[in-house]
């Protein structure tokens, strides 16, 4: 059975629709620049693809009233909106038992450090946020906001999480479980990870320049992206975006947090994502790389892409030179982004390239530029080992 | 349809390396601490790296992962993974005012540490994922396997709940009203007619195929639904009875996720009206109220339906049957999140 793409939704540091996103891809800009929203040691020294949207503008935004609703849940629902909106999908058909919703998220309501700081070291009175700090609660709000009746899930495979949602949301669909899914990825920018990150050492005090020679490490982004997918069946005469054509989840299986040098993980993912497409590595026309501009990432993907495509590798860019490395939402932010690649004919360049890493030789997408694409890849690989690669392709 | 070939299960009560469960374990502090044997393949230096809950995670599935060498991939359900962790590494970055830090706490914080963790130990190169829908998150894990089977019939999988009491997670559950606030034990757990129930944490593992050949029971239907809807609820339940027993089938036990707290009484009380005739089992006495439970609970199905016996331990209400041939599981988390999962004999 094959399962469309038909709506989407998305806020980054570079927009807050997929009209703005698409705008700010096609002329280069980038969305990283210093902290402004909530006061950390690291504010000026490193770079963030900050949201540039206060709290209370997100919460007037999206017409959020309850107490309680973390920057995380507000990122999701901004994006859900959007999503649902753009597929026409209606309340009823929202709320129906055969409609899914799969969230990647990794940070939950970490975002508000210092209230769980002082709700998890006491126990006399709580703050509005105690029921609001895992991961689960981002799909639980959109659940009750929708008074959704299907299957809910939230996924957390560290940076692969959203990638991962969307492909158990495919399969959902494959196995007659759900008829349509809405999934997708949201993550915000927290004390808690800016310091995980910074204390190994990968954060970038520089604009990151994904596969670059002298590329200093990655900066932490923050947005959420939501996709309908619907069956053949249930789409009607609805226009469709794309196809979710191939997907594979591997286990790298050699560090918690770094690939080995055979990156074995990312290779096996893309391998195994084509074989599930049923294509061949000359069909894919573009690779919308994980590319997060640390040292290990970079190296190691480009030498499985060398690998799987032999020598001859597609055109490549890395969007995280745009908005930054979303984490759980990075998977889906760059879903989106490849989709508007497929609907478009058109390649977004990749930023602050200057020299190929030795040994590899590979050069991103350096400029805009319209291009003839029938399928794309899109590789999400995270923590723990975990690998996961996508396909989508032209309708 | 999903067999169980094999499970173990790390829990407060003496459930690993043998199964005991004439006696219970009390609770202290309205706790129930699960009782950690090391897995001893482990290497000391990087045991000394994992929080308790990727302890208890690869003491579980070590002897599994021995066994069954071939496993196509590795599927966890936890709510929080390493909790403990999380919050040494948040009040490290307060405590230091985010000076210069050890990542090891927040490496691993991430609940997809305990799949990785896995995987590593086992070099597993295959399918592993993390589901973290609080009080699904098992559940998940299980339709995930379900869908692996039915793509890559032969295949054999890992599948684990798991979740770890931290001091932390026990203070945001007090103030989230999860936890009885007066002193109450797991022996009178049921009596206590209050608000809130008493914490637990465990392990609870499983390699599932499609292959009946040498398995004892199987779950053979899942359903999960969020409501707070009591009548939904019922009504889902004898759906979900009537479209997976035949006529002829009955439910011989109900495996009811009970925990002490009143303001849910009422579900449980449905679920056991539509299902006249079976016996009644609980089971938060013996593993605690966490989000994963339903991991423990399947378990407990699986080894009573070895058993053909259902342990004094659990008896809620005696049947007059004596052959065990289905078992029907009720989880409720916290009034919104419910679970049914049904179990037969193989």
């Amino acid at each position: 059975m094959k399962v469309f793409v038909t709506g989407m939704g998305i806020i980054t540091s570079i927009g807050d629709s997929v009209e703005s996103n698409r705008k700010a891809l096609m002329e280069g800009c980038c969305g990283i620049g210093m902290l402004k929203g909530f006061s950390t040691r690291y504010a000026e020294t490193l770079l963030f693809g900050e949201v540039k949207f206060t709290n209370e503008e997100l919460r007037n935004m999206a017409g959020v009233n309850e107490r309680g609703v973390s920057r995380t849940s507000l990122l999701a629902l901004h994006a859900f909106k959007q999503a649902v909106s753009s597929a026409s999908l209606s309340h009823e058909v929202i709320s129906d038992s055969k409609t899914a919703l799969i969230v990647g998220n990794t940070v939950g309501g970490m975002c508000l450090t210092d209230e769980l700081y002082k709700d998890a070291n006491q126990r006399d009175t709580g703050s509005e946020y105690v029921a609001s700090y895992d991961c689960g609660s981002v799909g639980i709000f959109l659940q009750q906001k929708f008074g959704m009746k299907g299957i809910i899930n939230t996924i957390n495979t560290a940076c692969s999480s959203s990638a991962n949602a969307i492909m158990y949301g495919t399969r959902l669909i494959r196995k007659g479980y759900a008829k349509r899914v809405i999934v997708g990825g949201t993550d915000s920018l927290a004390k808690f990870t800016i310091n995980g990150f910074n204390s190994l050492h990968i954060l970038s005090s520089a604009h990151c320049s994904p596969f670059d020679a002298n590329r200093s490490g990655l900066n932490l982004g923050e947005g959420a992206a939501f996709l309908v997918l619907e069956s053949e069946e249930v789409r009607d005469n609805k226009k469709v975006l794309a196809e979710v054509k191939g997907y594979a989840n591997t286990n790298d299986a050699y560090h918690p947090s770094t690939l080995s040098d055979t990156g074995d993980g990312p290779l096996l993912a893309m391998t195994k994502a084509l074989e599930q497409a049923g294509l061949a590595p000359a069909d894919i026309d573009f690779v919308n790389t994980h590319g997060t501009a640390t040292e290990n990432n970079d190296e190691v993907e480009s030498r499985a892409m060398i690998s799987l495509f032999n020598n001859k590798v597609p055109a490549f860019a890395s969007t995280k030179s745009n908005v930054g490395h979303t984490l759980g939402a990075s998977g889906a932010v760059e879903a989106v982004y490849c989709i508007l690649n497929l609907l478009h004919q058109e390649v977004y360049p990749s930023l602050n390239f200057n020299a190929p890493i030795a040994g590899t030789g590979l050069i991103p997408v350096r400029e805009y530029s319209k291009a003839p694409l029938d399928h794309i890849m899109s590789n999400s690989f995270g923590f723990g080992g975990n690998c996961s690669s996508l396909i989508f392709s032209r309708v | 349809m999903l067999y169980i070939h094999h499970s173990i299960c790390i829990s407060p009560q003496f459930t690993f390396p043998e199964v005991n469960l004439e006696e219970l374990v009390r609770s202290t502090d309205h706790k129930l601490y699960a009782k950690l044997i090391v897995n001893p393949d482990i290497p000391p230096a990087m045991l000394r790296r994992m929080g308790k809950a990727v302890k208890l995670a690869v003491s579980a599935s070590g002897p599994l992962l021995k066994q069954y060498q071939n496993l196509e991939g590795i599927i966890v359900g936890t709510a929080n993974g390493g909790m403990e962790d999380c919050i040494k590494f948040l009040n490290q970055i307060i405590q230091y005012e985010e000076g210069v830090l050890t990542p090891t706490n927040f490496v691993q914080s991430t609940p997809n540490a305990i799949a990785a963790q896995i995987g590593f130990l086992s070099k597993n190169k295959g399918y592993n994922i993390t589901h973290v829908h609080r009080g699904l998150a098992f559940e998940n894990a299980l339709l995930d396997a379900f869908m692996q089977l039915d793509d890559n019939p032969g295949h054999t999988y890992l599948v684990a709940g798991i979740d770890e009491i931290s001091d932390y997670n026990f203070n945001i559950e007090y103030l989230c009203g999860y936890i009885k606030k007066e002193p109450v034990d797991n022996v009178h757990l049921y009596e206590s007619n209050t608000h809130g129930s008493i914490a637990g944490e465990g392990v609870a593992a499983f390699v599932v195929n499609n292959n009946q050949k040498g398995a004892f029971s199987c779950v053979k239907a899942l359903k999960m639904l969020h409501s707070t809807d009591k009548d939904e609820v019922e009504q889902a339940f004898k759906q979900f009875l009537s479209e997976n027993l035949s006529d002829n089938k009955t439910v011989d036990l109900l495996l009811s996720g009970e925990n002490g707290d009143s303001r849910y009484l009422d579900y449980y009380r449905l679920m056991e009206a539509a299902v006249p005739g079976a016996a009644i089992g609980r089971y938060k006495h013996l593993s605690g109220e966490y989000q994963t439970s339903s991991a423990f609970a399947v378990w407990l199905a699986d080894y009573v339906l070895r058993q053909q016996q259902i342990p004094e331990l659990i008896v809620k209400q005696h049947s007059g049957g004596n052959t065990i041939r289905n078992i029907v599981l009720y989880t409720n988390y916290q009034g919104l999140q419910h679970s049914f999962i049904l179990l037969s004999k193989s």
